[in-house]
Parts: C-alpha cells; structure tokens; sequence
C-alpha cells in the first residue's frame, strides 16, 4: 500500500468515523465496531493512525464493552505522544471509573493509569484512591498495579498520597487473592526503586520479607493464583525463618507444590526449598532428593522452550551436586527430535554427571551423536567426550572412541578429535604413545579447520620423537605456507619447526631454514616478529633457544575453570530467573546504557515528560550496578592476566597465540600474580621487570634491545609520599569503598588539548599510574574511574585513599571523590590528584 | 522476579506484525525490528529461545506458522514467561475453539487484544482461567454478565473466587439434563533403543483428560492401580492388598483442581472439576514399560548404489487388542532415486521429502503378531565423493487404544455431590452416587442412578497408548 493510498484510507475513516459519532440509528455500533477493528489493525500493523484521536475519542460514548475496550486501546497507544489530545480522553474515563458495572470501572481505570502522560496525573489520584477502597475485588485489584503505573510517571505524587501505606494495608487484609498479589508486585517494585534513594524505602521493602507479612501470605497461599504463587515464593525464597522448625513447617505446607501442574509453581517451590535450607547441609541435600523427580518431569514437558529453560536450572544443580543425577544420565539422552539448543544442554548435563560407573554408557551415547546429521550437535558431543575424557582416567575406552571417531572421516569429527587429543596430552602426556597412534593416521590433508591444524602441528612439533614422518609432514605444510590463510596455524608452524628442530636437528634444519624466511618475509606483524625472535635466538645459542621454545612441560593439572565460584554462587542466588538461562548474574547483563540503540523513538514523549521522566530513578540504580560491574570487571580481567601470565612458564611461545585458549593453568594465588598483573597495564616496559625470572628477558637481550627499564618521569615531589606499588584486591576496594564516606570533592577541567588524548580510559590510567595512583577499574562512556592510592610509610591495609572520577568528555570537566583511610590527608592527596591531573597532556 | 513483561508481540513467519502489546515502556518501539533484524534474519532463529539484544531479553516460542515473543528488561522468570505463553496459548485456542495459528490470529484480533489486557497487566500475570475469563469476555458486546443495574450489584468475576473458596475454576449454578464424565487415559511411550536391541532409554508420559458435564458442585475421587495409593487402601482397610499389577509412578502432577493435601495424606486423587474439558493429571513412570512393539531392523548397503533394508515389526500386546495407525519411518540417504517394496500388511513407498521410507499399516493386529516390510533402495550413483551418510533412527508412530504401556488403569471414579441447602446453609451433605469399576470395553457406558437425589452420572473411560519419540537406531 502506497503513501497516498493510505492517506486516503485514513481520511475515508476519518469522514465515517466522524458520521457515526453523533449518530443514534440502531446497527450503529456494529458499524463503529467494524471501523474501530480496522484502526486497531492499522495500529498493529505499525501505520500511524494517531490522526483519528479525535474521532476515536468521539465515538467512544457508547455502552458496547467490546467498543469500549478497543477505543481504551487505542487511546493508551497514543495518548503518550499527544499529550493534548490525551486530555480529550479523561473526561469520559473518568466517567466510566463511576460506572455501575465493575467490569468498566476496572477497565476505565486501567486505561486511565494507562495514558502514562505527566500532565494529567492530576486527574488520576482521585480514582486510583476511590479504586483502592471500592468493595469490587476487580477493580481493586486494577487499582493496586495503578499505583504502581502512577509510580512510574510520577513518582512523587504516588508517595505523597500514601497509596504505599494502603497498599500495605490491602496486603495484609484484603479478601481477594489476586489484588494482594497485585499489591504485592507494586510494593516490591516501587520500594526497591524508591529504596535507592531513601533509607525509609529499603526499610519497607525489608519489611515485606517480615514474619508476619510472609505467614499471613502463606497462610492464605492456596487461595491465590498459579502466577501470584510464584510471586510469593519468589518473596518467601528469600525470607529468613527464624528457627529449624518454622523451615520445617513451611516445607511441609509447600510440599504438594513441587506436584503442580504450572511447572513456573514448581520451579519457584525449589527456590525456596534449596534457598530455605542452605545453612542446613542434611537437609539441603534431602532437597536435592526431593525435587529431582519433578525436575525431571519438567525436562519432558514436551515443549521444547520450557524444557530449555528448566534444563538450564538443572545444569546449575547438576553442578552443585553432580552425584545426585549420576543415575538419572539417561534422562538426558537426546531425542533426535529435540531442537538443538535442548540438545546442547543436554550433552552438558551429560557431561557433568560423568562418573566411573555410567561413564561408558554415556561416552557410548555421546559417540552415537558424533554421527548426527546435525554438524553443530556432532561436534558438542565430541567435545563433551573429551571433557570426561579429561576427567576420568581410563585411557583405552577413549582411545577407542577416538579411532573410531577418526575412522567416521568425516572432516569436522577428525577436527574436533584433534583438538581433542592435543588437550588430552596437555593432561596426560602419558598417553602419548596411544594418541600418537592415533593421529598419526590422520591425513594432514584432510583438515582445514585452523583449530584443528595448529593442534596436529602442536603434536607434531610437541611429540616429533614419537612420530616418525613428523619432520615430513610438517615439511608439507610449510611448503604450503603461502596457501595458509590463518596467521595463527602460521605461528603455531613456526614454532612446532622449531622445536622439531631441537629434537631432530638433521632432517628439520632445512626445513627451519624455509620455515624462517618464509615467517621472515610473512606480511602478518606477530608471525614476522616471531620468526625474528627465533631466528635471532637461534643465532646466539641453540642452548638458549631450546630452552626458551622447547621447554620441558609440565602436565596441566587443573584446566581454567569457565566461572569463578563466587559467580556461580551469585547465579545461584538468582535461581529462577534469566541469570540462569544467560549463566551471568543479573547485573552483568542488566546494563540499560547497552539499549540505547532501541529506545524510544517517539521523541516528543519524553519531551513532554521533561528532564524527571521515570528512567531517571532507574539511572540511579544503574549507576551502582554499573560501579560494581566495573569493579568485578577488573577482577576478572586481572585474574585472565594472570592466567596468561602464569602460562609463561611452561610455554612461552604458546601463549601468545593462546589468548583464546581456555586451558591455561590457573595461577595458584592471584594475590601474588596480582601486582605483576596491574603492571602489565602500567607499561610494557614493566612486564619485563617483573617476570624477570622468565626467559623472556634474556630474549630482550638477545635482541639487542637492552634492558630497557622505564624511562618513566621520576614521579613528581607531592606533598605526601606514595606508594608506588600499592597493593588492593577488588574485593578490598569494594568493601572500602562502602565503609567510607566521601572526605572530599575535587573538580578539576581539563584543557582543551589534553582531551585530545583523552579518547579513551588507558591514557589516563597510564599517566596516573606514573604519579602512583593506582587504576582499580575505569569505563568508557562516561568515562569514569576508580583509582587507589596509598601512603608510602602506611601499615598493610591502610592508608589507602580511593577516588572515584567521572570525566565529561564534552566540558572537559572532571570530578573526584575521594574516601581516605585517614581523612585527615584528604586535602593533601587532593592537592597532589589535581597537581597530578593538571600534568596529563596528549 | 518475576514476569514483568514489557511486551508481548506476535508476528508471522515472515515477521510481520499480527498483534503488538506494549505494557511497559522501559522497551523501545522498534523492539519487533530488533528482534526480526537480529533473530529472524540470522542463522540463530531456533538455536536458542531465549536471546539478550541491547539490554532486552527476547523470549521467543514458535507456535504452528507464528512467533510468539515477550520482550523483558529486568531479570525475569524465565520458566514462568514460558509458561505464561503456553497457558495464554491454551486460552486462546479454547476461544478460537480449535486452532492457534495467523489465520486465526487475524480473524480474532480484537478478541486476543481483549484477553491480552485481562491475563496481564503492566506485565504481571493476572488471571489466565478460561472459566472465568469466559464469564466476562465474550465477544458478545453486551455488558458483563453481572449486570450493570445499580440495585442488582450480583458478585462479579472475582467474587466469585471469594464466594466458591478456591474454587475459582468452576462456575456455580451449573445444570446439565444428563450428567456425564469422561476420562481418557494417554498414554506416550518414548523409546530409544541401540542398534543391538538394547533399550537405552525408555520411559511413559501420560496424561488423565477429563471432560465433565455435571450439574452444580460434584466433588470426585479416582482411585488408580499405583502403588501408593494402594498400599494406603491397604493399610486403611488393614487388609492385604490384592494381588495384581501395581504401578509406581516416578513423579505426578495435577490440575490445580486436585486437593493436593488430600493427596499427601490420602493418596486420593480428590478434586471438584472445571466445566468441559481439563487435564487433570499428568505422570511419568519409567519402570516396569511394556513396550507395545518390537522392531527388528536389517539394512546393508550394498556397494555405491544399492541398500537393502529389511524391517521387522512385532506385536507385543494382547491378542484381542489393535494398534491403529501403525507407521514405520526408515530414513534412507538423499540420494535415493526409488525403491521396490514387499510387504506383508500394509503399504509402503518412498517419501523424498523426508527422506525416508514410509510403511503404513492401518489396523495392525496384537498378540505378537510379525509383520515386515523389505525393500531394495536404488541410490542415484554420484560423481562426487558424497559425505558417508549418517543413519537417523527408524521412527515409528502408533495409537493402541485400550492399551497402557505403563499398565495404568482407574480403579473407581467415585461422584458425589455438595448439596447445600438454604435451610442448613454452610452445611455440606456429601452423598456418595456412584462407585465405579474397571471398564473392560471401549467405551462402556455404565449408568446408576441414586433414586432419591435424582442425580445420576454416566462415566466413559477409555485407555490409548501412543508413540511418542519411538526411535530404534539403525
């Protein structure tokens, strides 16, 4: 339909819609009805209809529901961006909230709260109060979610008119079940929100989760709704009975839910349970007894989204008691009818109820779906048969498997069993001689993945004694090294030719010969540099090099782990919601700055709501949230670094390419690690210094670089001495920054051609870092910073000041918080920060 | 959390909009092309149905030709949106009466728009029953059935809940000439079973449908042959339980009809039904299957061109029993160009669209009766070096009524009837109507009536085994 097409449909609407306005002839409304299901079908289908308002508004004095309620939706899509129009509106909603039929006052109200315009809260407060108190359990209850909406547009006028207050009273005494439940979701919503900004708020919200609110909630709990029970569990989940009993008396009421049929019932009754008995180890477990049967069912509810979604519930059971759904492995057998992302959970469960006793059948099951037609299925599963291989210890059943996997040649199976056994030797190197044979089969030819040709040349370079053609097989590649469209199989071919070399020197020499110029000569700058490296080595002593390329391994004992405890546990604690599905806690991915590309395009909306629209209170909670992301952010990032920094010793070439290899040892104490960690941030230079027991220094010297220690600007004289190397972890920093208060504000613009430079974070960390303010985590748009520092003579743990700077990249204006140990030095630190940022140029 | 829904859109395979619901407005308008640009479009759509875009979850079902999809910004109940969609899907179709797809989507818009403002408000579940829901939105246009007569004010929707107890499935005043129950037992079994005959995993998903007309508020006992419920019996009546074939069910669950505490303690199934038709149970048992058929499965390829595929299938339940229905899939490589096919019941031909050999058996006879089917599968021989080709399982599909899989049966069904009279109100009189014995026919009507209350019921039971995923790797 073109432009003009519509246009006229709309004014042919417009003409009929204005006829009928007035009009009283009988057969009128079936008239008006079809017209209005025509607008409503334009407005579905995405054409603006918003020029009818006036005439919908006309027609709607009318007694027919059906009439009513398709004008009531058509009002509240537009009366948001016409405001002016929307005021049309109020006259005859507000005439319907007296209606005789509760049926219209309930939805005359809902649509009223529903205009979500500023301007005409005014006119709301006098029904949502007539609401609350009105004897017709409906309309309450319409009431109840109003206050919430009123909240929303206008958060003020909701608390100065108590409707807070009444919904507490209507929680507790009301007689209809669904309007304490819709109480409910308001409360919870407007005092968390609310709580952000006032003690008293966070106060009430605490309240909710009192005795009495939750007995007298439990008490009438059957009375409620399917939905309003999960409401309530979801509150009681994170109650705190006072004793065992009162644990033991609310289980036996919630027993018979984990039989509803509402599988969201029974997933938010094992909230409870397992939230309940945490502290009760016994009894936790006696949980994981009970709700496995119906967890189960819920897996085979036959459709596939909800089996999704509690399958990754019970994946992160699974995790936590692995034991428990030892026997129950064939329940996660795949159907080949099963959508694949219920397939993928399913090999995930399977692989991590591996035992010694089901770990045949499963393996045997699991080498089944290395067949399936579905290419992604296959390779997960080949996958999941070398994470139980890695943790189990039977070495010829998955040997077996293997050769029987490379018998299937089939090019991705071969491919993932490669990358299979190179991470098998990484564990076991012990098994060489079995695994060798296996590959050794494999015709270098048929592989093209990347992953899977530096694995083979990985074995190659790595096990060269073992296999005999070795050196010719990697002739092969190297003669092809042209044709070689990844850099990284490039460098991973540097190196195994290299260390081919060290152990067969004879027949490799000539190859290392073409190897290097070819690297040599190699337009990719890493490849370049690493032939250079290796070549100049091999230059100064072969001892040397071998020692540097070719060092003994160690077995990698513990592979890096996907997630830290502390995440998983924070997952856990959001058991029942996206957390779970996502396998991040809530906060990771709840970052509302991320929408911007999707909001609102209806402008003159927010123009009218003005600057305190309601987002404004939900930018405040972000903040925080966003602080603590940056916080946990850096944890994170600093433990990945010394993941790579802790690999240097085994395989120094290696882990320059494995920044994507999710099998570097983990470091033992990431306290030690840690200052080598932020020094890496600080400056390349310093890596050097601090790893010097690494052979990578000497590699420096070979270069003819020279020790080149920092030519750093000698930090400048402050008032105060500082560290220069403070040490905080994170976890201090947080719990710091919480128990501080704020001793001093400082506010420092910086001039124009030092925003220049400030494109991003790093500049600026880098430079603080000079002036012995340490950087604990830093965001871009806006950009922000936490920095620490610490007094020079300072007792461990002491003496800290920490800063927390927003820059406003447009003024150039930068403003410090800063809380001290000692608050007393605040102004001298200040002065120092100011005298500190007033030296940052491009 | 939970749901809080910011909108809820339903759009055609091609993306299309068929109904666009916004709750909330912490979500964008153009949330329908972000989910069509960044899901529909990719090679995502179907990996996974839940998916974060911009700080939005998108949680996403398909359902027959249309996308259902609820937009959320918090951290919400991920099962419970889910579920949330099932129900409103169920609800839907019990308006439409019948299907849930865009032809009805578009016939019904007004109508869903309707439902869609009741069973969720500012994206919190509110009431999804369609017995009530049914009371007031009608597509009739007249005001609610309540009245609107200011002197009449009769209990409105949920008032009801409050009159009834909880009770809020079942409208009161309800009166039917004959009143009649009937009770289908469905039975899926679901079997996976290795290339060697070894059954690697089996199991029974069954249902209880019940379709009540029955006048006012009966309250009604089943009484099954599991092993709980009858142990209990047993000890209650301090008798040995009787002999015969007792079934233990891994896990239940119920309509919220059912009095679950009654259950716990009682180990009856007690409850007071909806009007119509209502899943009252569902079960799950994994021991103790009999499997209705065997398959026994040869296919040998012979050389580039050539397969021969011999399958085997015997009956394995009672010899005046019947499977309708019967269909063996046997997938064959893509490949194939056709095949000659001896049977002996039954006709078979090549699907190329499945990829598979399809053997219809309409009326398969029990008692281990063994049928086969063998065909020589010519394959289009090929220059290029085709991909080996990897075997998806024979599947099989049947219904075989009268038949449970899991050994499953209703001992009684006992009606009785509230009587509450205006003289001793509050009073319940329970009067036991009817106790019923085990059905051996198809559908046997059985009919008493208890003479001095008039109030007589006629229940049908009736048992069907069905394939669910029946799968025998080949």
């Amino acid at each position: 339909m073109n432009a003009d097409n519509r246009k006229g449909e709309l004014a042919e609407l417009k003409a009929q819609l204005r006829q009928l306005a007035g009009s009283r002839a009988p057969g009128v409304e079936e008239l008006k009805r079809e017209l209005y299901k025509k607008v409503i079908n334009y407005l579905t289908v995405g054409i603006d209809v918003s020029s009818l308002f006036s005439e919908m508004v006309m027609c709607s004095a009318t007694s027919d529901l059906v009439l009513k309620k398709m004008c009531y939706l058509y009002v509240g899509n537009y009366a948001r961006g016409h405001p002016d129009l929307a005021l049309l509106t109020i006259n005859f909603l507000q005439k319907d909230c007296q209606d005789d039929d509760p049926m219209i006052r309930g939805l005359a109200l809902r649509s009223l709260c529903s205009l979500r315009v500023k301007n005409l809260v005014e006119y709301l407060v006098g029904p949502l109060q007539r609401g609350l108190k009105d004897n017709n359990g409906y309309v309450r209850s319409v009431a109840a979610l109003g206050v919430l909406k009123l909240y929303h547009i206008a958060p003020s006028s909701c608390t100065e008119n108590e409707f807070p207050v009444t919904l507490k009273a209507l929680l507790l005494h009301d007689s209809d079940p669904q309007v304490v439940a819709n109480c409910l979701y308001s409360l919870l919503e407007i005092w968390s929100m609310e709580g952000n900004s006032s003690e008293a708020a966070l106060r009430e919200k605490e309240s909710l989760l009192s005795r009495n609110v939750i007995l007298s909630l439990l008490n009438r709990f059957k009375d409620f709704s399917e939905w309003a029970q999960c409401l309530v569990l979801e509150l009681v989940s994170k109650y705190v009975p006072e004793d065992a009993q009162e644990t033991h008396d609310m289980m036996d009421l919630l027993d018979d839910r984990l039989q509803h049929a509402n599988s969201a019932v029974v997933l938010a009754t094992i909230k409870v349970f397992l939230h309940l008995t945490m502290s009760m180890a016994e009894v936790h477990q006696k949980v994981y007894e009970r709700i496995k049967a119906p967890l189960l069912t819920l897996v085979s509810s036959g459709i596939a989204e909800l089996s999704y979604a509690v399958l990754s519930h019970l994946h992160l059971l699974v995790l936590r008691a692995p034991v428990l759904f030892a026997s129950d492995y064939k329940h996660f057998y795949c159907r080949y009818s099963d959508p694949s992302y219920v397939k993928k959970l399913k090999l995930e469960m399977l692989t991590a109820v591996a035992n010694e006793s089901n770990t045949y059948d499963i393996v045997t099951e699991l080498s089944e779906y290395a067949a399936n037609v579905d290419v992604t299925i296959a390779r997960e599963s080949i996958r999941a048969v070398g994470k139980i291989a890695l943790q189990q210890y039977d070495v010829n059943a998955i040997v077996d498997r293997l050769l029987q996997f490379l018998e299937m040649e089939k090019d991705y199976v071969t491919a993932e069993t490669l990358v299979l056994v190179k991470d098998l030797l990484r564990k076991y190197p012990q098994w060489s001689h079995d695994c060798i044979a296996v590959v050794g089969g494999v015709s270098s030819k048929s592989i093209t993945e990347p992953k899977a040709k530096s694995a083979l040349i990985w074995m190659l370079g790595e096990y060269a004694y073992d296999m005999n053609d070795a050196p010719y097989v990697l002739e092969g590649f190297v003669q092809n090294w042209a044709e070689e469209d990844f850099p990284e199989v490039r460098l991973e071919l540097l190196t195994a030719v290299a260390k081919c070399f060290f152990k067969r020197p004879p027949e490799t020499l000539k190859i290392l010969g073409s190897a290097l110029s070819y690297g040599l000569a190699d337009a990719n700058q890493d490849v370049h540099d690493r032939a250079l490296l290796y070549y100049r080595l091999l230059q100064h002593s072969v001892e040397i090099a071998e020692r540097v390329i070719s060092p003994p391994k160690q077995a990698v004992s513990v592979f890096a782990g996907d997630q830290s405890i502390e995440i998983k546990d924070r997952i856990f604690d959001e058991f029942n919601s996206l957390s779970v599905v996502y396998r991040q806690p809530s906060y990771m991915f709840l970052d509302k700055d991320q929408r911007s590309p999707f909001t609102f395009s209806e402008d003159t909306g927010s123009s009218v709501l003005g600057p305190q629209s309601p987002e404004r209170e939900d930018l405040a909670s972000d903040y925080d949230t966003r602080d603590n992301e940056l916080l946990l952010g850096a944890h994170e990032k600093e433990e990945s670094r010394a993941v790579s920094n802790g690999s240097h010793g085994f395989s120094a070439p290696k882990s320059q390419t494995s920044q994507h290899d999710p099998f570097a040892p983990r470091s033992a104490s990431p306290t030690q690690t840690a200052q080598p960690a932020r020094a890496t941030a600080a400056s390349p230079q310093a890596t050097v210094s601090s790893s010097a027991a690494s052979p990578l220094l000497a590699v420096d010297d070979l270069l003819g670089l020279g020790p080149s220690i920092p030519a750093e600007p000698a930090p400048p004289v402050p008032q105060l001495k500082l560290n220069a190397k403070p040490v905080l972890d994170p976890a201090s920093f947080k719990r710091k920054w919480g128990q501080l208060t704020v001793a001093l504000t400082v506010e420092y613009t910086f001039p124009a051609e030092a925003l220049h430079g400030l494109t991003g974070p790093q500049p600026l960390v880098r430079h603080m870092q000079a002036n012995s303010v340490q950087c604990m985590a830093s965001g871009n748009a806006p950009l922000k910073f936490f920095f620490f520092a610490q007094l020079s003579d300072a007792a461990p743990n002491s003496g800290f000041f920490l800063v927390e700077l927003v820059v406003t990249t447009s003024s150039g204006l930068a403003s410090a918080k800063i809380k001290a140990d000692e608050a007393s030095m605040a102004p001298a630190f200040a002065d120092s920060l100011r005298s500190a940022l007033s030296k940052f140029g491009p | 959390m939970p749901v809080a829904a910011s909108a809820i859109y339903f759009l055609n395979l091609r993306g299309d909009v068929l109904i666009n619901r916004l709750y909330r407005d912490d979500v964008g308008g153009n949330m329908v092309d972000a989910f069509r640009t960044h899901i529909m479009q990719t090679k995502d759509l179907g990996t996974c149905p839940v998916r974060q875009i911009g700080g939005c979850s998108f949680l996403y079902m398909r359902i027959s030709n249309v996308y259902i999809v609820t937009v959320v910004s918090s951290n919400a109940n991920a099962a419970c949106a889910f579920k949330f969609v099932v129900e409103a899907v169920a609800l839907f179709k019990s308006y439409f009466g019948g299907a849930f797809d865009e032809d009805a989507i578009r016939n019904n818009f007004v109508l869903i728009y309707e439902l869609l403002d009741e069973i969720m408000d500012f994206g919190y579940p509110q009431n999804l029953s369609p017995e009530i829901l049914k009371l007031y939105i009608t597509q009739e246009g007249v005001r609610s059935p309540f009245s609107t007569k200011a002197q009449d004010m009769r209990p409105p929707a949920n008032a009801t809940l409050q009159v009834t107890g909880a009770v809020g499935w079942r409208r009161e005043g309800l009166v039917y000439k004959k009143n009649e129950v009937f009770l289908d037992i469905v039975e899926s079994v679901n079997l996976l079973m290795s290339q060697k005959g070894n059954t690697l995993r089996c199991d029974v998903t069954g249902k209880i449908l019940m379709k009540c007309f029955l006048s006012g508020m009966p309250d009604l006992k089943l009484g099954l042959n599991d092993k709980i419920g009858l142990e209990k019996e047993a000890q209650a009546k301090a008798r040995p339980s009787r002999s015969g074939k007792t079934i233990e069910l891994d896990d239940v669950t119920f309509h919220q009809c059912v009095n679950l505490t009654r259950f716990n303690t009682e180990k009856t199934v007690s409850f007071v039904p909806p009007d119509g038709e209502f899943e009252l149970m569902k079960y799950r048992i994994t021991e103790g299957i009999n499997l209705p058929f065997r398959v026994l499965p040869s296919i040998k390829e012979l050389g580039r061109t050539r397969m021969e595929v011999n399958v085997k299938v015997k009956s394995l339940f009672g010899a005046k029993m019947f499977a309708l229905g019967v269909v063996v899939k046997v997938p064959v490589p893509k490949h194939t160009a056709k095949a000659n096919f001896q049977v002996t019941a039954g006709r078979a031909k090549y699907n190329a669209a499945l990829d598979a050999l399809v053997w219809k058996v309409r009326k398969f006879p029990g008692g281990q009766t063994e049928l086969t089917m063998s065909a020589e599968v010519e394959l289009i021989s090929t220059m290029v070096e085709k991909k080996p080709w990897t075997r998806p399982p024979i599947q099989m599909e049947f219904q075989v009524p009268m038949f449970t899989a899991s050994g499953l049966r209703v001992r009684f069904l006992k009606v009785s009837l509230y009587l509450t009279s205006l003289l001793f109100k509050g009073l319940t009189l329970q009067l036991v109507l009817y106790t019923f014995a085990v059905c051996k026919a198809n559908y046997r009507e059985m009919e008493q009536v208890w003479e001095k209350s008039g109030y007589s019921t006629v229940e049908w039971v009736r048992y069907i085994t069905r394939a669910g995923s029946y799968e025998i790797r080949c």
